[in-house]
């Protein structure tokens, strides 16, 4: 397998966005949803991207979690350039090297809690018993070791979207980007997502970039950075 | 293997729907199976018999007999070493099988049911030209001596639970066979063995008893239901044949010559082009199966879409989601596949064993499920199965996550 194209990124920073531009076409219209961004986060850095709606953010994200590929420009995420890499390569890469927590947790509702987490381990050659005790771990990491046999639906929406987070740091990957993880959840429990991801950042030094709309949440990350119209504002 | 307990999971999760899918298609793999043992059994029948004998019968028809007198005309054509009557007597047993009780017995009208092929037959020439049925010679002295005896073949034996010296009635429908006095009685005096190394086509669930019984009992006024004809040299099979039937051009009961296997492919015949029919109904079936198994798997793959997004988004490579989903549809083929096998293999055995049908279907030499038919119904299965899974799982390989994030 292919390491991919490894590129030295700006100092310190584990994820490295350069120039990037990133065009939709819509029948004959072109449509600019990124415009020359440039954003390096440091490792160990915990950024909240924020923006009123259709200015980028979740492309941006997409772009730093390599399900996306940007028009022009590069993205160096632990010293892999993922626009170079062929889709498979790119997916292998995912499996490594970022944990997605998504708005709405996307766990699959005929899995139990453990066999979610379990799942990106599943592409790895690490035999069934260590599997289990890596998903039990990382449970245990997120609070819902008594949870492993529950199925998503015998769960609150806190406590799936800490499955979902359960499932992002199981092959501990250096990045974990989350969309929205607050987006779909009540106060409190926003409250324990945003405690946990903190957590995950001070703890075990994962670096983590948040998209979110709630003033709030931002507040929780080091640093905000602010997106309007496709544009990094300062 | 490990990803078999994430596909078996997806399957349960509707499983209403997933259940469903497998039963028709293990209707499908059963009713291909079935129809396809029938025709086998047919083509059985027809390309196995014996090259050392010819069938001479009325050129009409089977249900007009032939002169008797022709037994000796036939006998001096060149080429025949032995001729002996053979006539189908189309008895049944009466509604109530008597056994101790004769005149009980007769009072009943014939149970179709239990229906089983009977001849008359001439008993010295006709075993000596089949020498795949092996009788004990005390019992074939036994039968010889007694006019009501018949001989009868081991599995018609172990259907009935006869053995020698039991006693039966048969009454036929054929008005010629049939006497006033009522049904014939017989007495059990031996039973053969078909041995089918020597001759496949052997049947063990046939009845033989004495043409003369028939004959005398019937006011000596029935010809002979048909000849066989055993050949010196089997090549001459075509010549003798042409030769025999050469004797009675022109008579007032014609003959037509043939050899087993052909004769037992006319007799077939006569129930039409029952191939066609039944590969149709097969063709039709498997074809119907295959857009079920397809909008199944299509339904589920479309409702499934974000969980396709997080599959591919958690580095799943789009090869890998395709092959979830063709194991899936897979899956569905082996499993309706099994059951439908399973099925087949039940309804084979209970028809052979089942009142009414299994005098027709016992009549077919190595009726059952072979392992060839067994073997197309499983890859039918299976292909069924990858077939259906193929668009849906082609459409999951081309999916683009944020493509199908969005659409949630």
């Amino acid at each position: 397998m292919s390491a991919g194209p490894v590129r030295q990124p700006a100092a310190d920073a584990i994820v490295d966005v350069r120039s990037v531009r990133k065009v939709y076409h819509r029948d004959a219209a072109e449509i600019t949803v990124l415009d020359g961004i440039n954003l390096q986060v440091p490792t160990g850095e915990f950024v909240a991207l924020m923006g009123p709606s259709g200015s980028g953010k979740t492309t941006l994200l997409n772009l730093i979690a390599g399900i996306d590929r940007p028009t022009s420009g590069e993205v160096i995420v632990a010293g892999t350039d993922v626009g170079r890499l062929s889709e498979s390569e790119l997916a292998r890469w995912r499996s490594r090297s970022v944990g997605f927590i998504f708005q709405f947790y996307n766990l699959i509702p005929v899995l139990t809690a453990e066999e979610n987490v379990e799942l990106p381990l599943l592409l790895t050659s690490l035999p069934k018993k260590q599997r289990r005790e890596r998903a039990l771990t990382a449970l245990k990491v997120v609070g819902l070791a008594d949870r492993a046999r529950h199925y998503p639906r015998q769960l609150s929406g806190g406590q799936e979207q800490r499955v979902a987070i359960a499932r992002a740091i199981v092959a501990d990957p250096a990045v974990l980007v989350a969309d929205e993880p607050t987006g779909d959840l009540d106060a409190k429990s926003a409250e324990e997502i945003l405690g946990l991801m903190e957590s995950l950042n001070r703890d075990f030094g994962k670096t983590i970039v948040m998209v979110t709309h709630d003033p709030r949440a931002a507040e929780r990350a080091h640093t905000q950075r602010h997106l309007e119209k496709g544009v990094l504002k300062a | 293997m490990k990803f078999l307990p994430y596909i078996l999971k997806h399957l349960r999760r509707n499983w209403i729907r997933t259940g469903s899918t497998i039963l028709g298609m293990a209707v499908c793999i059963f009713l291909f199976c079935t129809l396809r043992t029938f025709l086998r059994a047919m083509d059985d029948a027809r390309t196995l018999g014996n090259v050392t004998r010819l069938v001479t019968r009325h050129a009409v028809s089977l249900v007009y007999n032939v002169p008797l007198s022709y037994e000796g005309q036939i006998a001096q054509v060149p080429g025949v070493k032995r001729v002996a009557i053979s006539s189908w007597f189309g008895g049944s047993l009466p509604a109530k099988k008597e056994s101790q009780d004769a005149q009980k017995g007769a009072g009943h009208g014939p149970d179709f049911s239990n229906f089983f092929t009977n001849l008359a037959v001439e008993d010295e020439p006709y075993f000596a030209m089949h020498p795949e049925f092996k009788v004990p010679d005390e019992e074939m002295k036994a039968f010889r001596e007694d006019l009501r005896g018949c001989i009868i073949g081991r599995g018609l034996a172990r259907q009935f639970g006869w053995k020698a010296g039991d006693t039966f009635f048969l009454e036929s429908f054929i008005p010629p066979y049939r006497r006033r006095q009522g049904p014939f009685e017989f007495v059990v005096r031996g039973i053969y063995d078909a041995d089918k190394v020597r001759e496949p086509a052997a049947d063990d669930r046939v009845m033989y008893f004495h043409y003369k019984y028939l004959y005398e009992s019937t006011g000596q006024r029935v010809g002979a239901g048909l000849y066989v004809v055993e050949l010196q040299e089997p090549r001459q099979a075509a010549t003798v044949a042409a030769a025999i039937d050469r004797t009675f051009q022109n008579s007032e009961a014609e003959t037509k010559s043939e050899t087993e296997a052909a004769f037992r492919a006319d007799f077939i015949a006569m129930i039409g082009n029952l191939a066609l029919l039944l590969n149709s109904i097969g063709l039709a079936v498997i074809f119907t199966i295959l857009l079920v198994t397809a909008n199944t798997m299509s339904m589920a793959v479309r409702e499934r879409r974000t969980e396709i997004a997080v599959l591919k988004t958690l580095g799943f490579t789009s090869r890998q989601v395709l092959g979830l989903v063709l194991a899936e549809a897979f899956t569905i083929g082996a499993l309706g596949g099994a059951i439908g096998l399973g099925l087949s293999v039940l309804i084979i055995r209970a028809m052979t064993k089942a009142p009414g049908v299994s005098g027709f279907i016992n009549g077919f030499p190595n009726f059952g499920l072979h392992w060839s038919v067994t073997s197309q119904g499983l890859a039918i299965a299976l292909l069924l199965g990858l077939l259906a899974g193929l668009m849906p799982a082609v459409s999951a390989y081309r999916a683009r996550i944020t493509e199908m994030l969005r659409q949630v």
